[in-house]
């Protein structure tokens, strides 16, 4: 619609004829309404358009005779009951003043008034056998004429469905592929992202994770979610993309300033004598006698894990050990079938490298 | 895609990641993750064009790409200043070709129009704003040509049902979406045309579920149509939500102020409906109708008949259109243009004509009684009155005086005084007092004119009510003398007659006494 439309369907290139509203008018005068689109013919109601003569309000008796003598001036086609709708007279009028004149006390109206079915009608009492006193008061009757109060109309308009939006279409503005590559989109598939995405935050970690630079530190911007407890879905996306995030990372790799053996010598079986050995005596506990640097001592000597300085590196070496037996899918399944025969510990607080140490 | 939005959308909206350590990775990603669509990651390299530009000899084709990367930001000046420093290209053309139609420069349009060629883009960029302009049955010319020699072009086959829906042709709209669904069941796009196309189809709740199934499949970093689908959630839930929802979206989503208007016409808040409106250069049918419901609302409300003119003239121009005038809106337009004028012959035929679709709708009753009423039809004004429900219209004085008003032409004036008895005292009960005095007086129905005319007495001491009163007690008195009321009521019109101080009462009542005698009736 508006101008622009029509100027659009003269550009050359490609015209097709019949655009929407290109056959639009400007119309003021509800006369001229009427087209050849609408539906059933109008104008049938404009009959009464000849202008009849105004007549003042009169507060005598011969109001009824005289709307009879005009309602045979009336073309026959109105319906009998015209009287009540109002102003119908201003059709005739120029379209500057077309409706509404709000002229309520002008009673142009009156001419509506006369052929109303039913309507009293004194001629139907003349027959009436009374004195002529009662026929006098009779009189009175005639001698009020009631009033046309005009009604005003509203229109309730019709309020529109709401509209859902479907988008527009691709207007094949894009930025082409550096590579100079056809990209296809719009054309073989829709230019919108699919509903998978990777999400920006674990992908970070992945890139992260993979070009292994993790002294640099870098401020990554944290996801935050909005109504989390109405979002369980979005949660265990999460974790479960992290967890495998984490299942992928190869074990932390700590560089030892002095010669350590590495974590599969240590795996080695111990001789069978010692094997045997330890059927009988358990290895020290936790709950041994000693300082916590002593017992660190003793239990790394047992591992074949050398001591330098500091024992920092010992122990993640141990710890490393630990958590490799743990991981371990051969020992895990060893484990499940030695645990029958090894008696529970005695001790809940028992170190777990302790433990697991039982088992091999 | 969302070529319509009017407000820029701000850079900070889009997500931020490290530039830097970005672009140290990138280049071999950049491919994979367009070949997977997956813009998210991508979107912020673009942002480094701008600095691109700054440095000396930089590519000039990198100022076509910004400008295009503006306009869809919406920022269409700056896509325009960078547009114009880019070479002449196809793709340039292209893009002020689309400028030159946001920014409504007919004589652009003209000149880019002329430049694009027959190659598959730039009549697709036409086709796009053929569709823009609400022209769907050139658009759709455009991609049925493509299709035939490019058959392996599905996503035109969207774009063909995008059309369909627009021209309310739903089923065929739905028919050409699954030939693209059938091969990428997770649009986005076509999911939610779907479901649009289900809401006019069936119903909100079969729409809603098309939808559901959309953002349940989506990963949670999918930002993509987020807004329309929250826009769309409030559509097919009849408005739910409408005000948290909409505002944010009005100029971003071109619906979103639409449907906020009629959320709040809906609310009868004519005035905020009026605000929102009032700026907006209608193009679309929908927004003539609008801009014509708001303004016939406020015009009505205010007694302005400027506003009942704008309202009558966009009613007539929507209504007379090809493409509308046999749509329902399109009839219930000229339905209020000639509601407006007053021409209710007119207005019957054109309610007649969608009236089925209507059958429950207070609205439409409430027109469609006045229309009944004024054309004389008092009968079946009577009757399309008392299917309405709502209480408000019930207590609209429109409502009840032309109810009363078909009560008194059709025989029933008790009901009519009942309608009265059950008002607030008040200028419009008072109002219809009157009305009831005198249409009683004119059908004869002089018992209940002279109970109106008498409590008018007292309320307001005007000669005329007098002699109304008088008038109807010696109607009611030769009534009862043809037979036409019960004797009985005689008593009723001396007690009448007695309340008013005036000489001619006692001459009335002599006789009317007299005659009393005469015939035995007690008095």
């Amino acid at each position: 619609m508006g101008p622009r439309d029509r100027s659009l369907s003269s550009l050359r290139t490609k015209t097709v004829e019949n655009q929407t509203y290109d056959e639009r008018l400007e119309i003021n005068d509800s006369e001229e309404v009427a087209s050849i689109h609408t539906p059933t013919p109008r104008h049938k109601g404009l009959l009464h358009s000849a202008h009849l003569p105004n007549k003042t309000m009169a507060d005598n008796s011969d109001e009824y005779e005289e709307e009879n003598n005009k309602e045979k001036k009336k073309p026959s086609q109105l319906t009998p009951h015209r009287g009540f709708s109002e102003n119908d007279d201003d059709d005739d009028d120029d379209d500057d003043d077309s409706s509404e004149t709000d002229s309520d006390e002008d009673d142009d109206d009156e001419e509506h008034g006369a052929p109303l079915e039913g309507a009293y009608d004194p001629t139907d009492y003349e027959h009436l056998p009374v004195s002529a006193e009662i026929k006098e008061l009779f009189q009175y009757i005639s001698r009020y004429t009631p009033q046309l109060i005009d009604l005003d109309h509203k229109l309730k308009p019709f309020i529109p469905d709401f509209i859902p939006a479907v988008g527009d279409i691709d207007a094949f503005l894009k930025v082409p592929r550096p590579d100079g590559k056809p990209d296809n989109l719009g054309l073989l598939v829709l230019d919108e992202p699919s509903t998978k995405q990777s999400d920006p935050t674990v992908l970070s970690l992945w890139l992260t994770e993979n070009s292994k630079q993790h002294n640099i530190t870098q401020h990554m911007k944290v996801k935050s979610l909005e109504d989390a407890e109405k979002n369980p879905k979005a949660i265990d996306t999460w974790i479960e993309s992290i967890s495998e995030l984490h299942r992928s990372k190869p074990p932390a790799t700590v560089h030892y300033p002095r010669p350590m053996p590495d974590i599969d010598t240590l795996m080695q079986e111990w001789s069978p004598e010692f094997e045997e050995l330890l059927g009988k005596v358990s290895l020290p506990t936790a709950e041994i006698d000693c300082s916590l640097a002593e017992y660190i001592d003793m239990i790394c000597a047992i591992l074949d894990i050398p001591i330098y300085k500091s024992r920092i590196q010992s122990l993640h070496l141990l710890f490393s050990l630990y958590s490799e037996f743990k991981n371990s899918q051969h020992f895990k399944a060893l484990a499940e079938g030695k645990k029958a025969f090894t008696p529970p510990s005695n001790s809940a607080s028992q170190a777990g490298d302790a433990e697991t140490l039982t088992f091999s | 895609m969302m070529l319509s939005r009017a407000k820029p959308a701000v850079g900070g909206d889009l997500p931020h990641t490290d530039k830097r350590k970005k672009k140290g990775r990138k280049i071999p990603k950049l491919e994979e993750l367009l070949s997977q669509r997956d813009f998210t990651g991508a979107i912020t390299l673009l942002e480094e064009y701008e600095n691109v530009t700054k440095e000396e000899n930089c590519n000039p084709e990198v100022w076509v790409n910004l400008a295009c990367t503006y306009f869809f930001l919406g920022m269409y000046k700056q896509a325009e200043a960078a547009g114009f420093k880019a070479p002449k290209s196809r793709l340039q053309n292209r893009l002020l070709f689309h400028l030159a139609h946001k920014f409504n420069d007919e004589k652009k349009l003209m000149n880019f129009h002329q430049n694009l060629q027959d190659i598959t883009e730039d009549q697709l960029s036409l086709a796009s704003i053929h569709y823009m302009r609400s022209h769907y049955q050139e658009a759709i010319d455009i991609y049925k040509r493509i299709l035939l020699d490019n058959r392996e072009y599905l996503a035109l086959n969207v774009y063909v049902a995008l059309c369909y829906y627009k021209l309310d042709y739903y089923d065929v709209s739905q028919e050409v979406l699954a030939v693209y669904l059938q091969q990428i069941p997770d649009s986005t796009i076509a999911l939610n045309l779907k479901a649009c196309n289900h809401f006019r189809l069936y119903n909100g709740k079969a729409a809603e579920a098309e939808l559901k199934s959309l953002m349940d499949n989506a990963s949670s970093s999918f930002e993509f149509a987020k807004e329309l689908i929250k826009h769309n959630l409030v559509v097919f839930r009849g408005g739910e939500g409408a005000l948290q929802v909409l505002p944010p979206l009005v100029d971003v989503i071109p619906e979103a102020r639409l449907n906020l208007v009629i959320y709040y016409l809906r609310q009868d808040d004519v005035q905020e409906a009026y605000n929102l409106i009032k700026d907006l250069e209608p193009t679309t049918p929908q927004e003539y109708i609008l801009k014509g419901v708001v303004n016939a609302a406020l015009g009505q409300e205010m007694g302005s008949r400027d506003h009942m003119k704008i309202a009558q003239q966009f009613f007539q121009l929507v209504g007379g259109s090809a493409s509308e005038c046999d749509t329902i809106p399109g009839r219930q337009c000229m339905a209020s243009c000639f509601f407006l004028l007053k021409q209710f012959d007119d207005v019957l035929i054109y309610l007649n004509s969608f009236k089925s679709y209507f059958y429950n709708d207070d609205i439409f009753n409430f027109n469609y009684a006045q229309a009944k009423a004024a054309t004389g039809n008092t009968s079946e004004g009577e009757e399309v009155f008392l299917l309405i429900q709502s209480e408000k219209m019930k207590n609209d004085y429109i409502y009840l005086s032309w109810l009363a008003r078909c009560y008194i032409m059709n025989k029933k004036p008790r009901l009519a005084w009942e309608l009265y008895l059950k008002m607030e005292t008040s200028g419009e009960s008072f109002s219809l007092l009157q009305l009831i005095a005198n249409d009683c007086y004119k059908m004869g129905q002089f018992y209940y004119s002279a109970k109106a005319f008498d409590v008018l007495e007292r309320l307001d001491p005007n000669p005329e009510y007098w002699e109304g009163k008088r008038g109807a007690c010696v109607g009611i008195f030769q009534m009862i003398l043809a037979g036409r009321e019960p004797k009985e009521t005689l008593r009723e019109v001396l007690h009448l007659l007695r309340s008013t101080g005036n000489t001619q009462v006692e001459y009335i009542i002599r006789i009317m006494k007299k005659w009393a005698k005469e015939n035995r009736v007690p008095v």
